[in-house]
Order: structure tokens, then C-alpha cells, then sequence
């Protein structure tokens, strides 16, 4: 591992008990869990856009919300900046917090919507104790406002998010974790509600940020078009695990494990000439994947199975520059 | 004469604040080997537009304008009872986030019967043979025609909805938005399910959806709506290689591509206007770099350009 990783994340995991009904209570013998996060090692570099790619129910928020400590932690360990941020107690652990942030998916339902805008950002520098008096507050306050593109400022002051569109919320919902500054933002899914012609200025918001204030991104998203796009490196998730992780433009031109090279072969191209081709793929992801896995947990799925895909689950391993993957056969 | 003709359709829903313009003066058509892509983003009106074509429009909306030809009849002026046959046995649709709209409490299979027995004089043996030929046509298996809903996956739930639309040979499939929420690898099944039905059943199609790429791998012809207008029809290759209309253009530019070398996008400023009091003059003017004093005071009619119908001030 590098030393300048801002986080650095070690064999986390995090299980689920399964609900059961009373009659699947009694009847079975042991507690099952959905493995939501499996596992997971790896590092964010400082000013770097990690992006989390994956199906739905893969554990990508859960790994987020875990790595902020918004939820325990199974077991495994995270770093920031050296400091191990699962043994803290919870007093440390929020002011932390300042330093580490979260966006969400959903900027409608993360907004007060009895709060004028000035007023959401206000309660955060309260909260943080920010600023010396009202001056300094507004000063703050304004600053942000233009940081996050919503001026002119006292345009906005004012409006409550109801009278704002979906993209100019997102840059409020941003402005609040900017505020803090941050030095690492786990954004989950920031673009996937907003309309098609404000996601990319949200993006490239976001690239801003990382570029003027070195903010690292943990960026959260099923969408690999998109994700090719803002990220430096790309890891692919299935079933709670990393199952390769690599510089972008190798995750999307060089894909090496068997599920990314179906998930990238999957994305619809904005090109009506490019053929659709079968996916390389078979099967579903399971209901419920409360499975432990003896196998290579793709093997149900896989087309290029070998028997000893069936014996073990293969580690993730080096095999090209910074490009790692968890399948046998990419040697 | 096409299959479908909308013509100048336009529905208001008029609400306590004003009239919001849904859908202002649309026309399009659907011939009976089309696929028709309708696009757009958030609130332009593409469910309205259809909801229109079922007749399902309800207060507050109303159709206030317009003919909707259906193999040569008027939809708008049909009977209940013709919009009853219609539904169904003529134009079948499904509906956005359809999923969630199976009964819980009742098999898929008794579903698909009760949709073919509404509209079929067939016994109930019949019709749960078609029940399961038609989870077999979407690739589920018939063995699981007694299942329950929440044994079923979201991409599996969206087929069963296509088995219970496409049950009783409908002559137009609409489907509003019948991969949107869905993982990539289900979405790709979805359409190619969707694309092997078209042609096994030679079905026409009108496809809603705000994502240009699956627009591209599913329709042979495209209209692009923008805050209850149409801006733009064309052939789909056409209208990505060469977009007339500064909104599709712009639209194309701000859509990120897996393939190729990549490119630079560019954000289209501003965010679409609400329809209580749209812009005067183009809608679109005020996010529109090339805008002149004309645009912001009369709206642009239809012109053609490159085999293209473009409702821009710029066309002469
Ligand atoms: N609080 C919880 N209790 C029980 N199971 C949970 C809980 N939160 C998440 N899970 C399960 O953990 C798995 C991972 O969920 P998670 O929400 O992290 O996935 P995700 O990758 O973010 O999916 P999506 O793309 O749909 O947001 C899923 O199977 C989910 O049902
Ligand atoms: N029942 C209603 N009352 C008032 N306004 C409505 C009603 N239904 C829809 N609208 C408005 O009509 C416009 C068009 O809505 P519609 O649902 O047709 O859009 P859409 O293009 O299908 O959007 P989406 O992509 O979000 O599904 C929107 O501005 C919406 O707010
Ligand atoms: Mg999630
Ligand atoms: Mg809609």
C-alpha cells in the first residue's frame, strides 16, 4: 500500500442478520446473514476519485455508510490518514466526521424542506461551530453558495428546496458537506435522480472540488458511462466483494474478470450503430445472497469455469500495473 | 395512413395555480413496422402524451386539443366500450415502474389469465396455457406460472408485465420507461427481449425513456420532446450523427459513451422550466446558446432539415 493514502480500508466486513419468519425461525438451526460487504481491502489517495461500480444490493452504500462509521462495522479495520477510525469512540468519531462526508442519492429527501437554503448551511456551521459571529457565518455561507455554482448568491439565499430544481438542490446538499471541508467525500449515486442535461455539470462540480481543495471522492454508482468519466480508478463490486480493481480506462478497455467484462459489454452505447452483442453472462444475482461461498462467488454465472473455480475463492491478486483482479484464470 | 396518427395533441392538467402545459401541440406517428423512441427528460410530458393515446388521462389533466388516429379512428371520441376493446386487444402498454404494480397477494400466472379472460371468450384451461406460453415468450419459464410476485427479481417482475401486456396480441406495444432503475446486465436482457418480441410478433412499438442509449439500441425513429413539445423527429442514426435542434444536439453532447476514445462533455446550463408558465417563444430558448430576439418571441414551427422535422428558429 501507498503511504499517502488518505483511507485505507482492511478485510472489512459487514454482515446482516437475514429476516426470517417465525416459521423459518424454528425450523432452521442456524442464523443466516447477508454478506453485504465481504471483505473489502483497498486505498483513496488524496485529491483521487475511487469509483464503486456494481449491481444493485452489491453493498455498495452499506460499504460507504461503514467506512463513515454510520453503521458498525463486522469486523476489519479504516484508516484515515493513519488514524484507525474503527476503534475511536464515538465522540472522536464525530469530529471526524467534518473531515470525512457523505452526498446522497436523493437531494429532495436529504433537504429540510421547512429550511431556507442560507439556514440548511447555517445549522451545519452551527453544529460544527464554523464561524465567529453572524458576519463570519454569512461570509461562509456565500462563499460555498458561489463554490457550488448557486449564484448569484442572494438569489438563493432565501428559496426554500422545494423552489429549487434537482440539480441546484444537489449543489446545496453538496455546499453543506463543502462546508466542512472535507478532505474525503463518499458520494452515493449523486447523479442517478437528476435530468440528463444537469448530471454532467454536477460532475464536473465534483472534478472542481477534487482539483481546487485535493478532496478525495469514494464515487458510488451502477453506471460505468458515468463513472468513466469522473473516476481515476474503478472497482468493480459483486456480492460484497472487489472482484477487480484498475485504473478506469483498463476497467473499461482491458476488463480482465468475467462479470466486468459482462458489465462493461452490457452498458448501452449512445451510438445506433453499434450492435448489441449476447452478454457473456448466465443467471441472476440471487434474492437473498446469503450464501458463504466455498466457490469463486461468480461461478454460478461464469461461462470460462474451471474445476478450481469450484474449490476455492480466488484472492485479489496484482496482475498488471495498479490493475488487480480476483479470478484464476487472469494470470 | 399510419397505424397511429397523434395530431396536434395537447393536454393541460389544470391545477389550482394554472394550467400546466403537459403536452402543447405534439404531433407524431407510428407505422405498423416502427419502433418510435420518445425522449425527453423529467416532466416534458412523455407519459402524459401516451396516457392520452389509452385514454387514460383524468382530472385534473384534460385533452384540450387534438385527434389521436388509431387504424382510422378517433381515440378521443370512441365509446367506453371501444376504449374498453381497445385496451388491451388493440394497444397494450406498460406502465413506468410497472414492477411495482403486480398484485402481491395473486400468481403471475392468474394475472396473465385474468387480462386474457377480460378480453378472450376462451375456457380457463385455455387461458392458463397462454398464461404460460407467455412467461416462455419473456423467458421465464412456465413452471413458474404459480409463483408469487416477490419470488420474482425487478427485471423479472418488468417481464412478467410485458407477458400480461403483449397477452392477448395487441397491435401497438407502448412501454413507458421499461428499463429505467434496472442493473445493466438485466437491462441489456430486457431489450433484447424487447427487440426479439418486435420481431417475432411484428409489433410496433413506442418506447419512452430520458436515456439516449437505449433509445439507440432499440428504435428505428426518434422524437425528442422538450418541456411538452416535440423539438425534433428523426431516424435514430440520423439524429445522432447529425442533431438539428440545439436541445438534441445539446443532449447528445452531455451523454458520456463506454466506447470510443473519451470525449469531453458539456453541461447544458440552467434546468428544464416548469410548465405552469413555460418561456415564451421556443421553450428552450433560455438554456440555448445560438438564441436570438426571435426565439424569445415566437414559437418555431416544424421545418425539415436532413430528412429531419425540426422546430427551430434557426431553419429557414
Ligand atoms: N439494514 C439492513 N438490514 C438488512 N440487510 C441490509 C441492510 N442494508 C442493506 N442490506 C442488504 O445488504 C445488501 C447490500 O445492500 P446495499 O444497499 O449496500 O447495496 P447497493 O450496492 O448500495 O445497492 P443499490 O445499487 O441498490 O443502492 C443487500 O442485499 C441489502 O438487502
Ligand atoms: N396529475 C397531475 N397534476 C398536475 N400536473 C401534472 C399531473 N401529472 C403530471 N403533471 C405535470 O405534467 C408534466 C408532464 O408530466 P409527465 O409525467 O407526463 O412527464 P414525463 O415526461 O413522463 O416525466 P418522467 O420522465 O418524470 O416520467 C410535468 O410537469 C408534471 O409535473
Ligand atoms: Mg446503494
Ligand atoms: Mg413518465
Amino acid at each position: 500500500m501507498k503511504k499517502d493514502a488518505v483511507l485505507r480500508v482492511e478485510n472489512l466486513k459487514k454482515y446482516f442478520p437475514v429476516r426470517k419468519s417465525l416459521f423459518e425461525f424454528m425450523s432452521s438451526k442456524k442464523e443466516e446473514y447477508v454478506r453485504a460487504v465481504d471483505d473489502v481491502s483497498f486505498s483513496v489517495q488524496e485529491g483521487e476519485v475511487l469509483g464503486f461500480v456494481g449491481e444493485s444490493g452489491c453493498g455498495k452504500t452499506t460499504m460507504g455508510r461503514t467506512i463513515l462509521r454510520l453503521i458498525e462495522p463486522t469486523s476489519g479495520r479504516v484508516y484515515y490518514e493513519g488514524i484507525e477510525v474503527t476503534s475511536l469512540d464515538r465522540k472522536r468519531v464525530k469530529s471526524l466526521r467534518r473531515k470525512m462526508q457523505m452526498i446522497f442519492q436523493d437531494p429532495h429527501g436529504s433537504l429540510n424542506p421547512r429550511r431556507t437554503v442560507a439556514d440548511i448551511l447555517s445549522q451545519t456551521v452551527k453544529i460544527h461551530g464554523l464561524a465567529n459571529g453572524k458576519t463570519e457565518e454569512d461570509e461562509l455561507i456565500k462563499n460555498t453558495l458561489e463554490e457550488v455554482e448557486l449564484k448569484p448568491t442572494e438569489e438563493f439565499w432565501d428559496r426554500y428546496p422545494i423552489l429549487l430544481s434537482g440539480g441546484q438542490r444537489q449543489r446545496v446538499g453538496i455546499g453543506r458537506v463543502l462546508i466542512l471541508q472535507p478532505k474525503l467525500v463518499v458520494a452515493d449515486e449523486p447523479i442517478s435522480m437528476l435530468d440528463v442535461s444537469v448530471r454532467i455539470g454536477i460532475l464536473e462540480l465534483l472534478l472542481r472540488l477534487r482539483d481546487k481543495f485535493g478532496i478525495s471522492f469514494i464515487y458510488i454508482t451502477h453506471d460505468l458511462s458515468t463513472a468513466r468519466y469522473v473516476c481515476d480508478r474503478i472497482a468493480i463490486m459483486y456480492l460484497g466483494k472487489i472482484i477487480e480493481i484498475a485504473p478506469t480506462e483498463d476497467i473499461i478497455n482491458k476488463p480482465l474478470h468475467p462479470y466486468t467484462q459482462a458489465l462493461v459489454s452490457a452498458v448501452p452505447v449512445p451510438d445506433p450503430t453499434v450492435k448489441m452483442h449476447e452478454l457473456p453472462i448466465k443467471g441472476y444475482v440471487p434474492l437473498i445472497p446469503a450464501e458463504v461461498f466455498s466457490s469463486c462467488r461468480f461461478y454460478p454465472r461464469c461461462l470460462h469455469t474451471r474445476k478450481k473455480c469450484r474449490e476455492e475463492e480466488p484472492p485479489l491478486i496484482e496482475v498488471g500495473h495498479d490493475h488487480y483482479v480476483a479470478c484464476i484464470k487472469a494470470k | 395512413m399510419a397505424l397511429l396518427e397523434v395530431e396536434n395533441l395537447k393536454i393541460y392538467y389544470f391545477t389550482r395555480e394554472g394550467a400546466v402545459k403537459a403536452v402543447d401541440d405534439v404531433s407524431f406517428s407510428v407505422d405498423r413496422d416502427e419502433t418510435l423512441g420518445l425522449i425527453g427528460e423529467s416532466g416534458c410530458g412523455k407519459t402524459t402524451a401516451v396516457f392520452a393515446i389509452m385514454r387514460f388521462v383524468a382530472p385534473p389533466g384534460r385533452i384540450v386539443g387534438g385527434k389521436i388516429i388509431f387504424d382510422g379512428n378517433d381515440i378521443i371520441t370512441m365509446s367506453n366500450e371501444e376504449i374498453r376493446l381497445l385496451r388491451g386487444k388493440g394497444i397494450a402498454m406498460v406502465f413506468q415502474a410497472a414492477q411495482n404494480a403486480l398484485n402481491p397477494v395473486m400468481t403471475v400466472g392468474k394475472q396473465i389469465t385474468e387480462v386474457i379472460l377480460e378480453h378472450e371468450r376462451i375456457t380457463k384451461e385455455e387461458s392458463w396455457e397462454r398464461a404460460k406460453r407467455q412467461l416462455e415468450l419473456v423467458g421465464i419459464g412456465s413452471e413458474r406460472v404459480k409463483n408469487y410476485p416477490h419470488e420474482f427479481s425487478g427485471g423479472m417482475k418488468q417481464r412478467v408485465m410485458i407477458a400480461i401486456a403483449t397477452a392477448c396480441n395487441p397491435r401497438l406495444l407502448i412501454l413507458d420507461e421499461p428499463v429505467t432503475g434496472l442493473d445493466v446486465i438485466v437491462q441489456r436482457q430486457l431489450l433484447t427481449l424487447i427487440n426479439k418480441l418486435r420481431k417475432e410478433l411484428r409489433l410496433p412499438i413506442i418506447f419512452i425513456t430520458h436515456d439516449l442509449s437505449v433509445i439507440a439500441e432499440t428504435c428505428g425513429k426518434v422524437a425528442v420532446m422538450y418541456a411538452g413539445k416535440i423539438v425534433e423527429q428523426a431516424s435514430t442514426v440520423s439524429l445522432y450523427e447529425n442533431p438539428v435542434h440545439p436541445y438534441s444536439q445539446a443532449l447528445i453532447r452531455a451523454y458520456p459513451s463506454i466506447k470510443g476514445e473519451k470525449r469531453g462533455l458539456k453541461s447544458i446550463p440552467g434546468a428544464p422550466p416548469r410548465l405552469i408558465n413555460p418561456p415564451i417563444g421556443c421553450r428552450f430558448h433560455p438554456r440555448c446558446p445560438y438564441a436570438v430576439n426571435i426565439c424569445r418571441e415566437e414559437e418555431p414551427i416544424f421545418r425539415k432539415k436532413n430528412g429531419h422535422l425540426v422546430a427551430c428558429h434557426s431553419i429557414k
